[in-house]
């Protein structure tokens, strides 16, 4: 038998847990996004109140249709809620008795790790708190990305140690969802941030922001002078748990951030955005080598309030279901974009939308005002409806969108014709997180309940 | 135990008692809300400013550059006052620490 039909073998198997079978499963049975998960952070503003997990309504026909109809509380401040995932995706849709259930919602500031229980999707709540103490213990802090790994264990980016400095680590949860140790062996690695695995060819690949002590006050260009910034890739043995190279992505490849693999399990290929040098990189393996190449960059820009070139800082990127298009955010030039990668060495230039940030065309939809650029993206699994959030971290939003503590974020969409890569912007849907109760909050990142292009992975 | 002045920049004004515990704790054991993330001097979301008065970080104050240090700054969750003094608090003071880098003055 070859290693190929050996593989195969291994992944033939019933659907009967979580997620679907193949992506283009979730493309095909999947039905419209009817609400999202959203967190909703005060950190950083004058609100003096928790952050929140929000439920907005997507549902067109929906008489709420853009509004947060419920949100999750949490007990305690400071917390600054950011990236967020499921117990299980699509990495488990062969584990009977297991549900896309539980959220696990960490701060990044306090350490402080949430676990909400969905299995209401309107009414989600809140059921256990995993408190900052117990990850200290295990030198660790500032948890950043969420993955289950298969059978209702997650693992946990962490970016620093128990005092906010080098090196970080992987945290690990049982099924139960409870801290089951590290997941990586200690001093692997000194920068971390996000992650991403590809288990038919035992890969992980994460990357480098800086250590919290760096980043969480703000950004300062004296710690790009003093190589407090990461610009490497980790490539993991995934079974292992140890790392297998790394890859110096250089002067263009400062602060790689979001990590995605392609979809397709079968492809050993992915992109990351090197937000600080304003480039996406590809990454693939070839004769049990990874390699690493700049396949678009962006050039910064003047602006007459600027001392410098604003460069355009891609804070986030992913891939539609069918690996066809490259989605991201330029936040400070105000850019969202979409490349056709159908051919991965060489991504195609296929549309963008200018709104907000530096330089949009556009500062305000119905009538609002925005104050910052486009960032956090979602892609409905049929590729056709884009989402994205304005807010980036609350120090950084502090610095280059200072009004942005003050009116809050908003959440808009575009809708995709995949067909012919174009994008148009909803004006019909806005979501304002500069209009609640307690005062102004920012919008951070954005999940589906039933999957969605940054969070399921396929064994 | 020293007597410390929480000066916002609204104009509010409030006194506590700090026996040894952190400028934080004293303020939160009266009941005056300050900002905070990683309590352990990481993240800088608790930074004040010494108006008068001495105080001392028990931890190394990670998150503060010299800089910042030298202009009177300090984190509120790892500092205890040595003697009676006045700090300016709020979400306000961190931002001091944060210009654009590439925008100028």
């Amino acid at each position: 038998m070859s290693e190929q039909e050996h593989t195969e073998m291994e992944h033939q198997h019933e659907h009967t847990g979580p997620g679907y079978m193949t992506p283009q499963a979730a493309i095909e049975r999947s039905e419209p996004e009817t609400l999202a998960y959203v967190v909703g952070t005060h950190v950083g503003t004058d609100v003096d109140e928790p952050d929140f997990v929000a439920v907005v309504d997507l549902d067109p026909e929906s008489s709420n249709y853009g509004e947060i109809t419920d949100r999750i509380d949490l007990p305690n401040r400071g917390d600054e809620l950011h990236h967020f995932g499921w117990n299980a995706c699509s990495s488990s849709c062969h584990v009977g008795g297991l549900e896309r259930r539980y959220l696990i919602v960490p701060g990044n500031r306090s350490s402080r790790i949430h676990i909400v229980d969905a299995q209401d999707r309107e009414h989600p709540e809140l059921v256990d708190v995993i408190e900052p103490e117990t990850v200290n213990e295990l030198d660790l802090s500032a948890p950043h990305t969420v993955h289950c790994i298969g059978g209702g264990t997650v693992i946990i980016s962490m970016l620093g140690d128990a005092d906010g400095d080098l090196p970080g680590g992987f945290l690990e949860l049982d099924e139960d969802l409870n801290v089951n140790g590290r997941w990586d062996h200690q001093g692997e690695i000194d920068f971390n941030y996000d992650f991403w695995y590809q288990p038919r060819h035992n890969a992980m690949v994460s990357s480098e922001w800086a250590a919290p002590k760096t980043y969480q006050p703000g950004f300062d260009l004296d710690d790009v002078e003093a190589g407090n910034y990461g610009h490497e890739l980790q490539f993991w043995n995934w079974e292992e748990r140890t790392v297998e190279q790394t890859v110096d992505l250089g002067e263009e490849g400062l602060i790689p951030l979001e990590v995605r693999f392609l979809h397709t399990p079968e492809h050993a290929h992915g992109f990351v955005d090197a937000a600080l040098s304003s480039n996406i990189f590809r990454f693939w393996k070839r004769d049990g080598e990874w390699h690493a190449e700049k396949v678009i960059d962006f050039e910064s820009r003047d602006h007459e309030d600027w001392d410098m070139p604003v460069p355009a800082l891609p804070t986030d990127i992913l891939l539609s279901m069918d690996d066809r298009y490259l989605f991201g955010s330029n936040w400070l030039h105000g850019e969202v974009w979409m490349y056709d990668v159908s051919d991965p060495a060489n991504p195609q230039y296929a549309d963008s939308i200018s709104i907000g940030g530096y330089f949009g065309d556009r500062q305000e939809v119905q009538g609002r005002e925005l104050v910052a650029g486009p960032q956090m993206l979602q892609l409905s699994l049929d590729g056709e409806r884009l989402y994205w959030t304005t807010s980036l971290y609350s120090s950084w939003d502090d610095q280059f969108f200072p009004e942005e503590a003050e009116r809050g974020s908003v959440m808009l969409k575009a809708d995709v014709n995949p067909r012919k890569g174009t994008m148009t912007l909803d004006e019909e849907f806005l979501v304002d997180f500069g209009d609640l109760p307690d005062g102004p909050a920012r919008a951070h990142e954005i999940r589906w309940p039933d999957g969605d292009c940054t969070s399921d992975i396929w064994e | 135990m020293a007597t410390v002045r929480l000066v916002w920049r609204d104009g509010r004004e409030a006194t506590v008692t700090a026996t040894d515990e952190t400028l934080l704790e004293a303020a939160e054991h009266a009941d005056f809300s300050l900002p905070f993330g990683c309590r352990t001097g990481a993240c800088a979301t608790c930074t004040g400013r010494l108006l008068d008065g001495d105080s001392t970080h028990v931890r190394q104050p990670r998150a503060l550059k010299q800089r910042h240090r030298d202009d009177g700054y300090v984190l509120l969750c790892i500092a205890r006052a040595k003697n009676d003094s006045a700090v300016e608090v709020g979400v306000d003071v961190h931002n001091d620490l944060l210009e654009n880098p590439r925008k100028g003055h």
